[in-house]
Protein backbone atom coordinates (compact mmCIF):
# COMPACT_ATOMS: atom_id res chain seq x y z
CA UNK A 1 0.00 0.00 0.00
CA UNK A 2 0.98 3.72 -0.69
CA UNK A 3 2.17 5.91 2.42
CA UNK A 4 -0.96 7.66 3.40
CA UNK A 5 -2.66 10.76 1.98
CA UNK A 6 -5.33 11.31 4.65
CA UNK A 7 -4.88 10.29 8.22
CA UNK A 8 -7.47 10.80 11.19
CA UNK A 9 -5.05 10.68 14.50
CA UNK A 10 -6.51 9.57 18.03
CA UNK A 11 -10.06 12.21 16.83
CA UNK A 12 -11.88 13.53 19.95
CA UNK A 13 -14.95 15.69 19.85
CA UNK A 14 -17.15 16.57 22.45
CA UNK A 15 -20.31 18.57 22.20
CA UNK A 16 -21.62 20.40 25.51
CA UNK A 17 -20.28 20.89 28.86
CA UNK A 18 -17.84 18.11 30.32
CA UNK A 19 -20.90 17.87 32.97
CA UNK A 20 -23.92 17.83 30.21
CA UNK A 21 -21.97 16.76 26.78
CA UNK A 22 -21.99 14.09 23.92
CA UNK A 23 -19.37 12.67 23.24
CA UNK A 24 -19.83 12.22 19.52
CA UNK A 25 -16.29 10.65 18.76
CA UNK A 26 -13.54 9.32 20.36
CA UNK A 27 -10.05 8.05 19.94
CA UNK A 28 -10.44 7.92 16.35
CA UNK A 29 -7.69 6.52 14.05
CA UNK A 30 -7.83 5.41 10.47
CA UNK A 31 -5.83 6.19 7.16
CA UNK A 32 -6.54 6.82 3.68
CA UNK A 33 -4.29 5.80 0.81
CA UNK A 34 -3.65 7.31 -2.37
CA UNK A 35 -6.02 6.23 -4.71
CA UNK A 36 -8.10 3.83 -2.19
CA UNK A 37 -11.43 4.20 -1.65
CA UNK A 38 -12.25 4.13 2.26
CA UNK A 39 -16.05 4.18 3.42
CA UNK A 40 -17.22 4.80 7.34
CA UNK A 41 -19.88 3.11 8.56
CA UNK A 42 -22.09 3.52 11.12
CA UNK A 43 -25.45 3.60 12.61
CA UNK A 44 -27.50 7.05 12.19
CA UNK A 45 -26.63 9.39 15.11
CA UNK A 46 -23.17 7.65 15.67
CA UNK A 47 -20.80 10.79 14.36
CA UNK A 48 -20.70 10.26 11.39
CA UNK A 49 -21.61 13.89 10.49
CA UNK A 50 -19.25 14.79 12.93
CA UNK A 51 -15.83 13.12 11.83
CA UNK A 52 -17.12 14.03 8.03
CA UNK A 53 -17.03 18.20 8.99
CA UNK A 54 -13.72 17.68 11.01
CA UNK A 55 -11.84 16.03 8.21
CA UNK A 56 -13.27 18.52 5.55
CA UNK A 57 -12.14 21.30 8.60
CA UNK A 58 -15.98 23.07 8.92
CA UNK A 59 -15.77 22.23 12.83
CA UNK A 60 -13.13 22.91 15.18
CA UNK A 61 -12.31 22.71 18.81
CA UNK A 62 -11.66 18.40 18.83
CA UNK A 63 -8.76 16.75 20.66
CA UNK A 64 -6.32 14.64 17.94
CA UNK A 65 -4.92 15.39 14.50
CA UNK A 66 -6.55 15.33 10.92
CA UNK A 67 -3.45 15.06 8.31
CA UNK A 68 -3.82 15.11 4.17
CA UNK A 69 -0.07 14.84 2.91
CA UNK A 70 1.65 14.64 6.36
CA UNK A 71 0.14 18.48 6.77
CA UNK A 72 -2.83 19.15 9.53
CA UNK A 73 -5.39 20.27 8.92
CA UNK A 74 -6.77 23.55 10.14
CA UNK A 75 -9.77 24.92 8.59
CA UNK A 76 -11.15 23.70 5.16
CA UNK A 77 -7.87 22.14 3.20
CA UNK A 78 -7.56 22.70 -0.48
CA UNK A 79 -6.60 18.76 -1.28
CA UNK A 80 -10.08 18.22 0.06
CA UNK A 81 -13.21 18.20 -2.00
CA UNK A 82 -16.27 18.25 -0.27
CA UNK A 83 -19.72 16.37 -1.13
CA UNK A 84 -22.60 17.17 1.00
CA UNK A 85 -25.86 15.00 2.48
CA UNK A 86 -28.23 17.53 1.94
CA UNK A 87 -29.02 19.34 -0.97
CA UNK A 88 -26.46 21.81 -1.56
CA UNK A 89 -26.10 23.03 -5.39
CA UNK A 90 -26.72 26.92 -5.38
CA UNK A 91 -30.58 27.39 -6.66
CA UNK A 92 -29.86 30.63 -8.32
CA UNK A 93 -26.79 29.09 -10.77
CA UNK A 94 -27.97 26.59 -13.73
CA UNK A 95 -26.12 23.40 -13.69
CA UNK A 96 -23.10 24.39 -15.44
CA UNK A 97 -22.33 27.55 -13.26
CA UNK A 98 -23.25 25.32 -10.87
CA UNK A 99 -20.20 22.94 -11.72
CA UNK A 100 -17.69 25.83 -12.70
CA UNK A 101 -17.69 27.38 -8.95
CA UNK A 102 -15.15 25.89 -7.75
CA UNK A 103 -13.09 27.80 -10.52
CA UNK A 104 -14.79 30.97 -9.99
CA UNK A 105 -13.37 31.55 -6.89
CA UNK A 106 -9.79 30.52 -8.06
CA UNK A 107 -10.63 33.14 -10.77
CA UNK A 108 -10.53 30.64 -13.86
CA UNK A 109 -11.14 32.49 -16.98
CA UNK A 110 -14.76 32.26 -17.66
CA UNK A 111 -13.98 30.37 -21.37
CA UNK A 112 -12.08 27.77 -19.56
CA UNK A 113 -14.23 27.08 -16.86
CA UNK A 114 -17.02 26.43 -18.88
CA UNK A 115 -15.05 24.33 -20.99
CA UNK A 116 -13.50 22.50 -17.33
CA UNK A 117 -17.10 21.88 -15.99
CA UNK A 118 -18.63 20.75 -19.42
CA UNK A 119 -16.13 17.82 -18.52
CA UNK A 120 -17.24 17.49 -15.28
CA UNK A 121 -20.81 17.75 -16.27
CA UNK A 122 -20.81 15.22 -18.90
CA UNK A 123 -18.59 12.74 -16.86
CA UNK A 124 -21.60 12.41 -13.93
CA UNK A 125 -24.30 12.23 -17.29
CA UNK A 126 -25.74 15.34 -17.47
CA UNK A 127 -24.40 16.68 -20.87
CA UNK A 128 -27.50 18.23 -22.08
CA UNK A 129 -28.27 19.87 -19.08
CA UNK A 130 -25.74 22.62 -18.97
CA UNK A 131 -28.83 25.20 -18.78
CA UNK A 132 -31.25 24.13 -16.59
CA UNK A 133 -32.12 25.17 -13.00
CA UNK A 134 -31.61 22.76 -9.88
CA UNK A 135 -35.10 23.37 -9.43
CA UNK A 136 -36.26 21.71 -12.81
CA UNK A 137 -33.60 18.60 -11.63
CA UNK A 138 -34.61 15.21 -9.53
CA UNK A 139 -33.13 14.55 -6.92
CA UNK A 140 -30.58 12.55 -7.88
CA UNK A 141 -29.18 14.76 -10.74
CA UNK A 142 -28.71 17.47 -8.14
CA UNK A 143 -26.55 15.52 -6.29
CA UNK A 144 -25.02 14.46 -9.48
CA UNK A 145 -24.28 18.16 -10.24
CA UNK A 146 -23.05 18.09 -6.66
CA UNK A 147 -20.81 15.93 -6.90
CA UNK A 148 -19.35 16.57 -10.75
CA UNK A 149 -18.41 20.73 -8.41
CA UNK A 150 -16.91 19.19 -6.17
CA UNK A 151 -15.06 16.79 -8.49
CA UNK A 152 -14.23 20.59 -11.12
CA UNK A 153 -11.98 21.73 -8.17
CA UNK A 154 -9.63 18.62 -8.86
CA UNK A 155 -9.21 17.28 -4.86
CA UNK A 156 -6.87 15.18 -3.97
CA UNK A 157 -9.24 13.48 -1.69
CA UNK A 158 -12.98 13.33 -2.49
CA UNK A 159 -15.11 13.52 0.95
CA UNK A 160 -18.92 12.46 0.55
CA UNK A 161 -21.07 12.40 3.74
CA UNK A 162 -23.88 9.95 2.80
CA UNK A 163 -24.39 11.88 -0.35
CA UNK A 164 -26.94 8.97 -1.82
CA UNK A 165 -28.65 9.08 1.45
CA UNK A 166 -32.02 11.54 0.49
CA UNK A 167 -32.36 9.20 -3.01
CA UNK A 168 -34.35 6.41 -3.51
CA UNK A 169 -32.74 2.72 -4.09
CA UNK A 170 -32.97 2.80 -7.55
CA UNK A 171 -30.97 5.84 -8.34
CA UNK A 172 -28.82 5.09 -5.37
CA UNK A 173 -27.74 2.13 -6.87
CA UNK A 174 -27.35 3.63 -10.57
CA UNK A 175 -25.32 6.63 -8.83
CA UNK A 176 -23.02 4.04 -6.87
CA UNK A 177 -22.22 2.47 -10.17
CA UNK A 178 -21.56 5.83 -11.77
CA UNK A 179 -19.36 7.09 -9.60
CA UNK A 180 -17.16 3.89 -8.81
CA UNK A 181 -16.76 4.49 -12.47
CA UNK A 182 -15.81 7.92 -12.02
CA UNK A 183 -13.70 7.02 -8.98
CA UNK A 184 -11.97 4.39 -11.08
CA UNK A 185 -11.07 6.81 -13.89
CA UNK A 186 -9.83 9.48 -12.19
CA UNK A 187 -8.16 7.18 -9.49
CA UNK A 188 -9.71 9.54 -7.09
CA UNK A 189 -8.95 8.90 -3.48
CA UNK A 190 -12.03 8.95 -1.66
CA UNK A 191 -13.46 8.68 1.67
CA UNK A 192 -17.57 8.07 1.86
CA UNK A 193 -19.51 8.35 5.04
CA UNK A 194 -22.72 6.07 5.08
CA UNK A 195 -25.02 4.45 6.72
CA UNK A 196 -25.86 1.85 4.03
CA UNK A 197 -23.61 -1.71 3.72
CA UNK A 198 -24.31 -2.18 0.27
CA UNK A 199 -23.37 1.23 -0.83
CA UNK A 200 -20.09 0.44 1.24
CA UNK A 201 -18.91 -2.72 -0.16
CA UNK A 202 -20.40 -2.29 -3.54
CA UNK A 203 -17.54 1.05 -3.37
CA UNK A 204 -14.63 0.58 -0.90
CA UNK A 205 -11.46 -1.18 -0.81
CA UNK A 206 -11.81 -0.44 2.98
CA UNK A 207 -14.76 -0.21 5.50
CA UNK A 208 -14.35 1.67 9.12
CA UNK A 209 -17.09 0.28 10.78
CA UNK A 210 -17.94 3.03 13.32
CA UNK A 211 -19.33 2.53 16.91
CA UNK A 212 -22.65 4.32 18.13
CA UNK A 213 -22.36 6.68 20.40
CA UNK A 214 -19.16 7.70 21.01
CA UNK A 215 -18.46 7.34 17.93
CA UNK A 216 -15.05 4.53 17.55
CA UNK A 217 -13.29 2.45 15.71
CA UNK A 218 -15.02 -0.82 16.56
CA UNK A 219 -13.34 -2.95 13.09
CA UNK A 220 -11.57 -2.03 9.72
CA UNK A 221 -12.78 -4.53 6.69
CA UNK A 222 -10.83 -4.77 3.67
CA UNK A 223 -12.89 -5.53 1.02
CA UNK A 224 -11.48 -8.28 -1.28
CA UNK A 225 -13.77 -7.92 -4.29
CA UNK A 226 -12.21 -7.60 -7.63
CA UNK A 227 -12.00 -4.27 -9.62
CA UNK A 228 -13.71 -2.62 -11.75
CA UNK A 229 -17.06 -3.85 -10.23
CA UNK A 230 -19.92 -3.48 -12.14
CA UNK A 231 -23.81 -3.94 -11.18
CA UNK A 232 -23.29 -8.02 -11.29
CA UNK A 233 -21.05 -7.66 -8.14
CA UNK A 234 -24.30 -6.88 -6.16
CA UNK A 235 -25.71 -10.30 -6.61
CA UNK A 236 -22.07 -12.34 -6.64
CA UNK A 237 -22.11 -14.41 -3.05
CA UNK A 238 -18.91 -12.51 -1.96
CA UNK A 239 -20.98 -9.58 -1.74
CA UNK A 240 -23.31 -11.02 -0.39
CA UNK A 241 -20.90 -12.64 2.29
CA UNK A 242 -19.60 -9.14 3.22
CA UNK A 243 -22.28 -7.57 3.55
CA UNK A 244 -23.77 -10.35 5.98
CA UNK A 245 -20.69 -10.01 7.92
CA UNK A 246 -20.96 -6.71 8.22
CA UNK A 247 -24.34 -6.43 9.33
CA UNK A 248 -23.33 -8.74 12.64
CA UNK A 249 -21.77 -5.49 13.74
CA UNK A 250 -23.57 -2.93 12.22
CA UNK A 251 -26.66 -4.25 13.81
CA UNK A 252 -25.46 -4.27 17.63
CA UNK A 253 -24.17 -0.98 17.31
CA UNK A 254 -27.81 -0.02 15.29
CA UNK A 255 -29.61 -1.61 18.08
CA UNK A 256 -27.50 0.52 20.84
CA UNK A 257 -28.50 3.14 19.34
CA UNK A 258 -32.41 2.17 19.09
CA UNK A 259 -32.11 1.64 22.97
CA UNK A 260 -30.71 4.70 23.31
CA UNK A 261 -33.71 6.66 21.26
CA UNK A 262 -36.22 4.83 23.85
CA UNK A 263 -34.06 5.51 26.49
CA UNK A 264 -35.19 8.97 25.81
CA UNK A 265 -38.45 8.02 24.88
CA UNK A 266 -39.03 7.45 28.53
CA UNK B 1 -62.64 42.08 -16.59
CA UNK B 2 -65.47 42.98 -14.59
CA UNK B 3 -63.35 43.65 -11.64
CA UNK B 4 -61.59 46.45 -13.83
CA UNK B 5 -65.68 47.63 -15.15
CA UNK B 6 -66.22 47.65 -10.99
CA UNK B 7 -62.98 50.58 -10.37
CA UNK B 8 -64.07 52.54 -13.26
CA UNK B 9 -67.87 52.81 -11.77
CA UNK B 10 -65.85 53.54 -8.37
CA UNK B 11 -63.38 56.09 -9.59
CA UNK B 12 -66.57 57.46 -12.01
CA UNK B 13 -68.88 57.94 -8.76
CA UNK B 14 -66.05 59.68 -7.29
CA UNK B 15 -65.15 62.02 -9.25
CA UNK B 16 -69.29 62.76 -9.43
CA UNK B 17 -69.21 63.31 -6.23
CA UNK B 18 -66.49 65.47 -6.18
CA UNK B 19 -68.05 67.62 -8.70
CA UNK B 20 -71.11 67.72 -6.88
CA UNK B 21 -69.61 68.39 -3.74
CA UNK B 22 -67.68 71.57 -5.54
CA UNK B 23 -71.20 72.67 -6.97
CA UNK B 24 -73.07 72.76 -3.93
CA UNK B 25 -71.08 75.69 -2.71
CA UNK B 26 -70.63 74.23 0.74
CA UNK B 27 -67.44 74.40 0.73
CA UNK B 28 -64.56 77.48 -0.01
CA UNK B 29 -64.86 77.49 -3.79
CA UNK B 30 -61.33 76.72 -4.09
CA UNK B 31 -60.84 73.88 -1.15
CA UNK B 32 -62.88 71.49 -4.02
CA UNK B 33 -62.48 72.90 -7.19
CA UNK B 34 -63.82 71.83 -10.01
CA UNK B 35 -62.59 68.99 -11.79
CA UNK B 36 -62.79 70.94 -14.95
CA UNK B 37 -60.32 73.56 -12.99
CA UNK B 38 -57.75 70.63 -11.78
CA UNK B 39 -57.96 69.22 -15.41
CA UNK B 40 -56.90 72.62 -16.78
CA UNK B 41 -54.27 72.91 -13.83
CA UNK B 42 -52.83 69.41 -14.84
CA UNK B 43 -52.26 70.86 -18.96
CA UNK B 44 -50.61 73.76 -17.39
CA UNK B 45 -48.48 72.16 -15.04
CA UNK B 46 -47.22 69.28 -18.34
CA UNK B 47 -46.69 72.01 -19.90
CA UNK B 48 -44.60 74.20 -17.60
CA UNK B 49 -40.84 73.64 -17.98
CA UNK B 50 -40.51 74.47 -13.85
CA UNK B 51 -42.59 71.34 -13.62
CA UNK B 52 -39.90 69.17 -15.26
CA UNK B 53 -37.16 71.20 -13.68
CA UNK B 54 -38.46 70.51 -10.15
CA UNK B 55 -39.17 67.00 -11.35
CA UNK B 56 -35.49 66.53 -12.18
CA UNK B 57 -34.59 67.79 -8.76
CA UNK B 58 -36.71 65.51 -6.56
CA UNK B 59 -35.92 62.60 -8.87
CA UNK B 60 -32.24 62.93 -8.56
CA UNK B 61 -32.52 63.43 -4.81
CA UNK B 62 -34.36 60.19 -5.00
CA UNK B 63 -31.87 58.63 -6.85
CA UNK B 64 -28.96 59.54 -4.71
CA UNK B 65 -30.81 58.73 -1.69
CA UNK B 66 -31.96 55.30 -2.44
CA UNK B 67 -28.18 53.99 -3.64
CA UNK B 68 -26.46 55.52 -1.28
CA UNK B 69 -29.39 53.98 1.54
CA UNK B 70 -29.79 51.03 -0.46
CA UNK B 71 -26.10 50.27 -0.66
CA UNK B 72 -25.53 50.68 2.66
CA UNK B 73 -28.51 49.44 3.72
CA UNK B 74 -27.37 45.87 1.67
CA UNK B 75 -24.48 45.89 3.71
CA UNK B 76 -25.19 46.83 6.97
CA UNK B 77 -27.63 43.84 6.43
CA UNK B 78 -25.30 41.12 4.94
CA UNK B 79 -23.12 42.13 8.16
CA UNK B 80 -25.87 42.08 10.66
CA UNK B 81 -27.16 38.70 9.60
CA UNK B 82 -23.39 36.89 9.12
CA UNK B 83 -22.30 38.58 12.32
CA UNK B 84 -22.89 37.37 15.23
CA UNK B 85 -20.72 40.04 17.04
CA UNK B 86 -22.05 42.84 14.91
CA UNK B 87 -25.60 41.68 15.03
CA UNK B 88 -25.22 41.57 19.11
CA UNK B 89 -23.93 44.78 19.31
CA UNK B 90 -26.03 46.82 17.10
CA UNK B 91 -29.31 44.97 15.63
CA UNK B 92 -31.37 46.07 18.42
CA UNK B 93 -30.86 49.54 18.01
CA UNK B 94 -31.10 48.91 14.48
CA UNK B 95 -34.70 47.54 15.33
CA UNK B 96 -35.64 50.54 17.67
CA UNK B 97 -34.45 53.12 14.85
CA UNK B 98 -36.53 51.95 12.44
CA UNK B 99 -40.37 52.90 13.18
CA UNK B 100 -39.19 56.61 14.26
CA UNK B 101 -40.31 59.14 11.87
CA UNK B 102 -36.79 59.91 10.52
CA UNK B 103 -38.45 63.83 9.84
CA UNK B 104 -37.71 64.33 13.16
CA UNK B 105 -33.77 63.79 12.58
CA UNK B 106 -34.54 66.84 9.50
CA UNK B 107 -33.26 69.96 11.16
CA UNK B 108 -30.22 67.82 12.29
CA UNK B 109 -29.81 67.67 8.75
CA UNK B 110 -30.21 71.33 7.71
CA UNK B 111 -27.62 71.77 9.65
CA UNK B 112 -25.68 69.05 8.19
CA UNK B 113 -26.00 69.29 4.46
CA UNK B 114 -27.41 72.64 4.03
CA UNK B 115 -31.21 73.55 3.23
CA UNK B 116 -30.22 72.24 -0.61
CA UNK B 117 -30.63 68.35 -2.00
CA UNK B 118 -28.03 67.34 0.26
CA UNK B 119 -30.26 67.29 3.58
CA UNK B 120 -33.46 66.07 1.06
CA UNK B 121 -31.16 63.33 -0.31
CA UNK B 122 -29.66 62.18 3.54
CA UNK B 123 -33.41 62.40 4.36
CA UNK B 124 -34.44 59.63 1.83
CA UNK B 125 -31.54 57.63 2.53
CA UNK B 126 -31.50 57.44 5.87
CA UNK B 127 -35.43 56.56 5.47
CA UNK B 128 -34.01 53.77 2.52
CA UNK B 129 -31.24 52.58 5.07
CA UNK B 130 -33.59 50.97 7.74
CA UNK B 131 -36.26 47.87 6.13
CA UNK B 132 -33.58 47.47 3.56
CA UNK B 133 -30.96 46.46 6.33
CA UNK B 134 -33.50 45.09 8.35
CA UNK B 135 -35.13 42.60 5.48
CA UNK B 136 -31.22 41.34 4.64
CA UNK B 137 -30.23 40.74 8.21
CA UNK B 138 -33.18 38.33 8.29
CA UNK B 139 -32.90 37.32 4.63
CA UNK B 140 -29.17 36.66 5.26
CA UNK B 141 -30.26 34.55 8.88
CA UNK B 142 -32.52 32.18 6.25
CA UNK B 143 -30.11 30.93 3.90
CA UNK B 144 -29.27 27.57 4.08
CA UNK B 145 -25.84 26.47 6.38
CA UNK B 146 -25.01 24.07 3.62
CA UNK B 147 -24.50 26.50 1.25
CA UNK B 148 -21.92 28.39 3.58
CA UNK B 149 -20.73 25.12 4.15
CA UNK B 150 -20.16 24.35 0.41
CA UNK B 151 -18.18 27.92 0.22
CA UNK B 152 -16.56 27.40 3.02
CA UNK B 153 -15.12 24.18 1.73
CA UNK B 154 -14.25 25.54 -1.32
CA UNK B 155 -12.44 28.03 0.65
CA UNK B 156 -14.11 30.94 -0.40
CA UNK B 157 -13.28 34.27 0.56
CA UNK B 158 -15.41 36.54 2.62
CA UNK B 159 -15.05 38.68 -0.42
CA UNK B 160 -16.53 35.72 -2.12
CA UNK B 161 -18.95 34.59 0.46
CA UNK B 162 -20.81 37.94 0.79
CA UNK B 163 -21.27 38.29 -3.35
CA UNK B 164 -21.46 34.72 -4.29
CA UNK B 165 -23.13 32.86 -1.87
CA UNK B 166 -24.86 35.75 0.55
CA UNK B 167 -26.22 38.08 -2.17
CA UNK B 168 -27.94 35.74 -4.80
CA UNK B 169 -28.95 33.96 -1.59
CA UNK B 170 -30.85 37.06 -0.23
CA UNK B 171 -32.12 38.66 -3.70
CA UNK B 172 -35.73 38.07 -2.60
CA UNK B 173 -35.43 39.61 0.56
CA UNK B 174 -33.14 42.36 -0.78
CA UNK B 175 -35.71 43.30 -3.20
CA UNK B 176 -38.48 43.69 -0.89
CA UNK B 177 -36.71 45.54 1.07
CA UNK B 178 -35.84 48.24 -1.31
CA UNK B 179 -39.46 48.30 -2.70
CA UNK B 180 -40.41 49.29 1.31
CA UNK B 181 -37.14 51.63 1.32
CA UNK B 182 -37.94 53.23 -1.57
CA UNK B 183 -41.68 54.30 -0.68
CA UNK B 184 -39.80 56.20 2.45
CA UNK B 185 -37.30 57.12 0.65
CA UNK B 186 -39.83 59.13 -1.20
CA UNK B 187 -41.85 59.63 1.60
CA UNK B 188 -38.68 61.74 3.09
CA UNK B 189 -37.61 63.32 0.91
CA UNK B 190 -41.21 64.54 -0.16
CA UNK B 191 -41.71 65.67 3.79
CA UNK B 192 -38.37 67.59 3.12
CA UNK B 193 -39.02 69.29 0.42
CA UNK B 194 -42.21 70.91 1.66
CA UNK B 195 -40.61 71.89 5.29
CA UNK B 196 -37.53 73.88 3.61
CA UNK B 197 -36.71 73.91 0.17
CA UNK B 198 -35.84 76.06 -2.66
CA UNK B 199 -36.81 73.15 -5.43
CA UNK B 200 -38.40 69.71 -5.84
CA UNK B 201 -42.28 68.63 -6.19
CA UNK B 202 -42.75 69.04 -2.69
CA UNK B 203 -41.75 72.70 -2.44
CA UNK B 204 -43.96 73.07 -5.69
CA UNK B 205 -46.94 71.69 -4.13
CA UNK B 206 -45.90 74.16 -0.77
CA UNK B 207 -45.50 76.77 -3.30
CA UNK B 208 -49.16 76.26 -5.15
CA UNK B 209 -50.38 75.92 -1.34
CA UNK B 210 -48.95 79.11 -0.16
CA UNK B 211 -50.24 81.15 -3.34
CA UNK B 212 -53.61 79.56 -2.57
CA UNK B 213 -53.49 78.02 -6.18
CA UNK B 214 -55.53 74.84 -5.39
CA UNK B 215 -56.52 73.52 -8.82
CA UNK B 216 -52.22 73.69 -9.39
CA UNK B 217 -51.95 71.80 -5.98
CA UNK B 218 -54.45 68.70 -6.86
CA UNK B 219 -53.18 68.37 -10.60
CA UNK B 220 -49.44 68.43 -8.72
CA UNK B 221 -50.84 65.93 -6.26
CA UNK B 222 -52.30 63.42 -8.69
CA UNK B 223 -49.06 63.96 -11.04
CA UNK B 224 -47.33 62.45 -8.02
CA UNK B 225 -49.68 59.33 -7.18
CA UNK B 226 -49.53 58.61 -10.93
CA UNK B 227 -45.43 58.58 -10.72
CA UNK B 228 -45.27 56.10 -7.40
CA UNK B 229 -47.58 53.95 -8.53
CA UNK B 230 -45.54 53.34 -12.25
CA UNK B 231 -42.35 53.43 -10.49
CA UNK B 232 -44.23 50.65 -7.89
CA UNK B 233 -45.26 48.31 -10.56
CA UNK B 234 -42.32 48.51 -12.09
CA UNK B 235 -40.27 47.03 -9.38
CA UNK B 236 -42.90 44.86 -9.03
CA UNK B 237 -41.94 43.49 -12.26
CA UNK B 238 -38.38 43.67 -11.40
CA UNK B 239 -39.22 41.74 -8.80
CA UNK B 240 -40.92 38.87 -10.33
CA UNK B 241 -38.64 38.29 -12.88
Amino acid sequence: MAVPTLTVEHVTKRFGTTEFGVTAVEDFTFDVAEGEFVSVIGPSGCGKSTLFHIIGGLTGDYQGRVTVGGETVNGPHPAIGMVFQEESTFPWRNVIDNVAFPLELRGVSRAERLERALHYVTMVGLRGFEQRYPAELSGGMRQRVSIARTLAAQPKILLMDEPFASLDEQTRLLLGAKVTQIQQRLRQTTLLITHSLTEAVQLSDRIVVMTFRPGRVRRIVEVRLPRPRGDDILTSPEFGRYVAELWVDLREEANRGLDAAEHLAT
Amino acid sequence: MAAARLRLIAAVAIMAAWEALAASGLLFRDVVPSLWYIAKALAITLADPAFYRNLGVTSGEFLMAVSVGGLAGASAGLALGANRFLAAAYERWVHYLAPVPKIIFFPALLLAFGAGPGSKIAMGAISCFFPVAISVASGVRAVRPVLLNVGHGFRATTWQMATKIYLPAVREPLLNGLRLGFGVAAIGILLAETKLSKAGIGFLVMDSYRRFDMPGMYALLILVVLLVAAVNAALTRLNRN
